[in-house]
């Protein structure tokens, strides 16, 4: 006998008897098509909330860590406890001088000042931070440049524009090459940027003027103060190990004692990222666990449907094998059917799952972040598809095996 | 010698074992009408499913065209069905949601025979069963007499050796039953040998032997007084 698979043949006996039995062939096919939905569009939207949750921390390097100055819990060499001290530039070249894992690093410095263009003038946060800030925190340079190495060494005057500030000051102009008077001292504006992740730590780029910390500092008379330090580890390495090191700078410098813990507050982002890696694992694991439950009601249901379409036929096998169809050609008739369908159905879902994911990532959307990613990568869809047809197809051959154990006169008399 | 049984004997395991065939002797020759006549529950169901291959035997030996019917795999006995036997129910047993044509050619789909050859030899047949413009309709649409000449064209596409039917008139009334056994002795007259099974004393009498069967056993055969 000819191979079933390549006898056409035995395909038009199949398309016709889906075709004549139209409420059952639609009922199956239409629980394929909802299980293979459910799952395909459970697996991608998972996705997709993880995406929405994550970008929000996009550009935000999640093994960063800070310090900042607190004031001290424990008396020492002399110093009642309750005392605050001021981290100085010479604590941050001890500190980078010493300290092996760090890959980019920047103090930072601020103040409330008043910013004036022509006659425009509004109240804003001033800061002064080192070149690599934008490396840590990461911004969005919407035109111009940030301010370099050589413009930190040379004091230069010069700053970049957070994109709603700018927009408060200048209106439509273009803002690049404008001198603007923070509290009375004129800096020349050489970039317009803005926030990348939605999180931030210290200032909110947008509406603030950032320049060189050199230049901060000269302006507004700091001397060598330094507000907080912040830094990211090296490839490899977690904040937690700088702190060590930090705190052996600062004990060194001031008379903080060594079992002090409350007079610097380190904060380190990469435990909090930890926490929420857990969170996307928790939120994978329960749609996986969701996932296979649907697919199972999915199977059950297919099973079921095949093994009332496999009751129903019974007759029809008993006249068929009477005739003179073989156990195998039985068999492989309802294998067939069931492949069929399931390939038809299955395809459909997620063809069905994959339009809706794109509508969902279509709506959340976001200009500056991208999309989400609802989306199924095509192995998952392969998986489900292949899945169903598998376990569909099982559930369906079980009960035609076990109506073979009927005899044929018997099955006939089946009403 | 179309069929030749010896000593056959057929036993129902059970709690009480029923045995309900007791060493049937049975020739029956090509061209001969037979019917196979007994009350319900002297075996002559067994019989006919022993005759048609659709149940086996405890012992002895049944020959089919020359060819012994013992042990046969289901594949085996499902491809001695399709090409030496022509089954006739009393209930039809066509498939329903496929029209006449389809029924009749559905042996032929087992033999790997193409459709358009299927559906060319179908066609003969139903002309020869004068359904010809009822080739179409779906068991559902047509009368009961019609549905058991689709059955009986359905019994003769593959050109069988024998043709078994199971009560073939149960179902009909007298009328339709008369054109019923009409056609079967036509058949007959044309060469066929045909089986026919049945408790109607009137079928009986239409056929040219009657095998009295009782109790598992066959009664002395007595020639037909017409």
């Amino acid at each position: 006998m000819k191979n079933p698979i390549f006898d056409i043949e035995n395909w038009r006996e199949i398309g016709a008897t889906l075709a004549r039995n139209k409420t059952r062939t639609f009922l199956t096919a239409f629980g394929i098509f909802w299980g293979t939905a459910m799952l395909a569009m459970l697996w991608g939207g998972a996705h997709g909330m993880e995406g929405m949750l994550r970008r929000n921390f996009a550009g935000f390097t999640t093994n960063f860590g800070a310090i900042f100055p607190n004031t001290t819990s424990v008396s020492y060499h002399g110093f009642n406890k309750g005392m605050t001290w001021q981290m100085t530039q010479s604590d941050i070249d001890a500190i980078r001088r010493i300290t092996p894992y760090i890959e980019y690093s920047t103090t930072l410095i601020d103040r409330e000042g008043t910013i004036v263009y022509g006659s425009n003038s509004t109240s804003a946060t001033i800061a002064g931070y080192e070149p690599d800030f934008a490396k840590i925190n990461l911004a969005v340079v919407y035109s111009g440049r940030v301010f370099n190495k050589a413009d930190e060494a040379r004091t230069a005057k010069v700053a970049v524009i957070g994109k709603d500030l700018a927009a408060t000051l200048f209106g439509n102009d273009d803002p690049l090459g404008k001198y603007v008077s923070a509290n009375g001292v004129f800096v020349r504006i050489i970039g317009v940027i803005g926030q990348l992740s939605n999180a931030s730590i210290g200032t909110r780029y947008d509406s603030s003027l950032i320049m060189p910390s050199s230049t901060f500092r000269n302006i507004f008379n700091y001397g060598n103060k330094v507000g907080f330090f912040m830094y990211t580890a090296a490839p490899g390495h977690s904040p937690k190990e700088i702190e060590t090191y930090i705190r052996r700078v600062i004990c060194a410098n001031h008379p903080i004692s060594p079992d002090d813990d409350k007079a610097m507050w380190f904060m380190d982002i990469s435990e909090d990222f930890k926490m929420l890696d857990t969170l996307f694992l928790g939120v994978s694991l329960l749609a996986l666990f969701v996932g296979t439950g649907s697919l199972m009601a999915g199977i059950i249901g297919i099973g079921n449907i095949m093994w009332i379409i496999v009751k129903e036929r019974t007759q029809e096998i008993g006249i068929r094998r009477a005739i003179g169809a073989k156990p195998r050609d039985i068999i492989t008739q309802i294998l067939c059917e069931g492949v069929a369908l399931t390939s038809i159905a299955g395809l459909a879902g997620v063809s069905f799952a994959t339009i809706v994911l794109a509508i969902a990532d279509k709506l959340t959307a976001d200009p500056v972040l991208g999309s989400a990613n609802f989306t199924l990568t095509f192995t998952q869809a392969l998986a489900i598809v292949i899945t169903f047809l598998i376990l569909g197809t099982a559930a369906g051959t079980l009960p035609a095996i076990k109506a073979m154990h009927i005899k044929p006169i018997e099955a006939m008399r089946d009403k | 010698m179309i069929i030749r049984l010896k000593d056959i004997n057929k036993t129902y395991p059970g709690v009480v074992p029923l045995h309900v065939l007791k060493d049937i002797n049975l020739d029956i020759d090509r061209g001969e009408l037979v019917a196979i006549m007994g009350a319900s529950g002297s075996g002559k169901s067994t019989l006919l499913n022993i005759l048609g291959i659709l149940d086996n035997y405890d012992s002895g030996e049944y020959y089919l065209d020359y060819v012994l019917i013992k042990n046969l795999s289901e594949n085996k006995a499902a491809e001695l069905r399709n090409r030496m036997i022509g089954f006739v129910f009393q209930s039809f047993n066509l498939i329903s949601y496929k029209n006449a044509i389809e029924n009749v050619a559905l042996p032929l789909f087992y033999q790997g025979v193409s459709r358009r050859q299927r559906n060319r030899l179908a066609m003969e047949q139903l002309e020869r069963m004068g359904l010809a413009d009822r080739a179409h309709h779906l068991p559902g649409e047509l009368s009961g007499g019609q549905k058991q000449r689709v059955a009986i064209a359905r019994a003769l596409i593959t050109n069988p050796s024998i043709i078994l039917a199971d009560e073939p008139t149960g179902a009909l009334d007298s009328t339709t039953s008369r054109d019923v056994m009409q056609l079967f002795r036509q058949l007959n007259d044309d060469g066929m040998t045909i089986v026919i099974v049945t408790h109607d004393p009137n079928v009986g009498a239409a056929t040219n032997r009657i095998i009295r069967i009782s109790d598992g056993r066959i009664e002395t055969p007595q020639p037909i007084t017409v």
